[in-house]
């Protein structure tokens, strides 16, 4: 029965790991009200920021600029009211699925010749890892830890709708800004059913679900889910027609911007002159 | 006569042109009307609410509105889609769908915004809104981890503030305590002594009498069954049991135990 239980406690944890950890990390808007510093300053100015940040972190094939980047997302993050265990540990959930797959196989000898550093046998593969392999899967790896955690900063101190106002705002196309955020809420809805299906599950079979039935019940839901969603999806959007929707997205309050967002978007284009300068030298 | 605001004709419908839905449905109803569509389930009422607020579009046959025939094309056209949009109003049966926004607050101003009213007569109404429901402490919390009555008033409070000329009510009292239904029957009663056109589509009859004078009755055919005033459609009992409008009712007086058929027009006066 113990076993079970762990098995169960498997269950619980992929769907509720995956599933639930984005919701409130990506999804989540309760952190967007806090009155941090991010969060006052006009989304219009904060969007082109980070903008701005994110291009220096593509820029930036310096492994100590990176570095510096981090820690400086990480700061932001402290002053804007966002628990630093509470991102570090959001963020780094996510970089190992878009990075690793990418880094691994550039550590090796036949993607990055060079100096060798160790080599082993792998399947009866002789393998190399090379110091310029290395070296750029570490700055790899370096450079999207920053920028995810450059755009989950943006995404949790802003509120979606103002986001997706503020593309407007650039000229984004409204069609795509459209389908972006019938995405969003298809994502949030995908979750939220997950969440539901979860608890209907453990309240049939009373929490105890053997491993082997477990895994079949995780399968069916996944089918299942897709079309669920999809079709909550388009009810939603019928709501959303009938209250007078046209794909523009609308906030109450206008946006305005003060002298405390210029002060903050002169220090960005600083650090940001800084960046390409440094690499000018380097180079 | 009234002014006519919806005229249907011979209207059909079905869900991905194989479950029918609506089949050959004809109405007419005039502004400041008060009507319930009532009906077993699946028998079409909530397609037909959808269909009255221009969500789906019949397969065959005719919707009039305001005089002008509803088509899908003409709602391309923003001007006519945003004057159609703040004439009628639909209550979702379900509010999870109704309620799409992050906050209570988000989701009341969704619809004035959209259709672009002015902001600070938004804010104005929004708080006397809120008032009159008692929601007040909920503008800030997210509208899924509310309970059901509370979404249901949300929800209703997302179309009032529109101040539609017509309202559509898809089992408004679902799933509410009695005070809080009788809470949201008034509010339907005031909005329409104030001039504005209900329509509501249930099977409680507790509410029909007080919130509609004209009651269509659906059948499984998903065609009308019957259409006249409440009053007399209460008391055919074999129509409301036939569309099962009614349960057999068994309670004891004074020791002595009765077997009825509900029904609700006597409130019980034993
Ligand atoms: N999305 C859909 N796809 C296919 N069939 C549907 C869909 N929605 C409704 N139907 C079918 O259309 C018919 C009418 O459904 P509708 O939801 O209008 O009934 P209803 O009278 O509102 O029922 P209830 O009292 O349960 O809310 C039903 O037979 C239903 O199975
Ligand atoms: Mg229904």
């Amino acid at each position: 029965m113990r076993g079970a239980f762990k098995k169960n406690s498997f269950i619980e944890r992929s769907l509720k790991g995956v599933f639930l950890v984005f919701k409130d990390s990506v999804l989540s808007e309760e952190q967007a009200s806090y009155p941090g510093f991010l969060q006052s300053i006009d989304p219009r100015v904060k969007t082109a920021t980070f903008l701005l940040l994110c291009i220096a972190v593509l820029i930036a094939r310096n492994i100590y600029l990176l570095i510096f980047l981090y820690l400086f997302c990480l700061s932001l993050a402290c002053v804007s009211r966002v628990s630093l265990r509470f991102f570090i540990k959001r963020t780094w959930v996510f970089i190992p699925l878009f990075s690793l797959l990418i880094a691994i196989p550039a550590l090796f000898s036949f993607i990055s010749p060079g100096e060798p550093l160790f080599s082993f046998k792998l399947f009866g593969l002789g393998l190399v890892i090379t110091r310029p392999g290395l070296a750029g899967a570490v700055l790899f790896v370096a450079r999207v830890a920053t920028s995810v955690s450059l755009v989950i900063l943006l995404g949790l101190t802003t509120r979606h709708a103002t986001l997706l106002r503020v593309l407007r705002v650039f000229k984004v196309p409204q069609i795509f800004v459209m389908v972006l955020g019938m995405t969003y809420r298809y994502i949030y809805l995908f979750t939220e059913i997950v969440e539901h299906t979860y608890l209907a599950i453990k309240s049939r079979t009373g929490g105890l679900i053997h491993y082997k039935k477990g895994q079949s019940i995780v399968a069916w839901s996944i089918a299942n889910l897709w079309q669920r969603s999809f079709k909550l999806n388009e009810d939603v959007y019928g709501a959303m027609l009938s209250r007078g929707y046209t794909g523009e997205p609308v906030l109450l309050e206008g946006f305005r911007s003060s002298l405390k967002d210029w002060v903050w978007f002169c220090s960005v284009a600083i650090i940001f002159v800084f960046i390409i300068l440094s690499k000018i030298w380097m180079s | 006569m009234d002014e006519l605001i919806f005229k249907l004709n011979n209207v059909h419908f079905s869900y991905l042109h194989k479950y029918p839905a609506l089949c050959g449905i004809d109405m007419e109803i005039s502004k400041g009307e008060k009507i319930a569509i009532l009906g077993a389930n699946g028998s079409g009422k909530s397609t037909l609410l959808q269909l009255l607020d221009a969500l789906i579009f019949p397969h065959k046959g005719r919707v009039e509105a305001f005089g002008r025939e509803l088509n899908e094309t003409d709602f391309n056209a923003a001007s006519f889609c945003r004057d159609f949009r703040s004439k009628v109003g639909l209550v979702f049966q379900n509010p999870d769908i109704q309620l799409f926004c992050s906050t209570v607050k988000e989701d009341i101003l969704f619809g004035p915004l959209q259709l672009g009213l002015d902001r600070l007569r938004i804010k104005q109404k929004m708080d006397a809104i809120v008032e009159d429901l008692g929601i007040a402490d909920l503008l800030e919390r997210s509208p899924h981890q509310l309970s059901v009555g509370e979404k249901r008033k949300v929800s209703i409070a997302t179309i009032l503030i529109i101040e539609p000329e017509v309202i559509l009510l898809d089992e408004p009292t679902a799933g509410l305590d009695p005070q809080t239904a009788r809470h949201i029957m008034d509010i339907i009663i005031e909005a329409n002594a104030s001039g504005k056109t209900i329509i509501t589509a249930t099977h409680d009859l507790h509410i029909v009498e007080e919130i509609a004078d004209t009651a269509y009755i659906l059948n499984r055919q998903k065609q009308i069954a019957k259409r006249g005033p409440v009053g007399e459609l209460l008391l055919d009992e074999e129509l409301l049991k036939s569309h099962n409008l009614t349960h057999i009712h068994k309670h004891r007086h004074k020791d002595e135990v009765h077997i009825h058929p509900h029904q609700h027009i006597d409130h019980h006066q034993h």
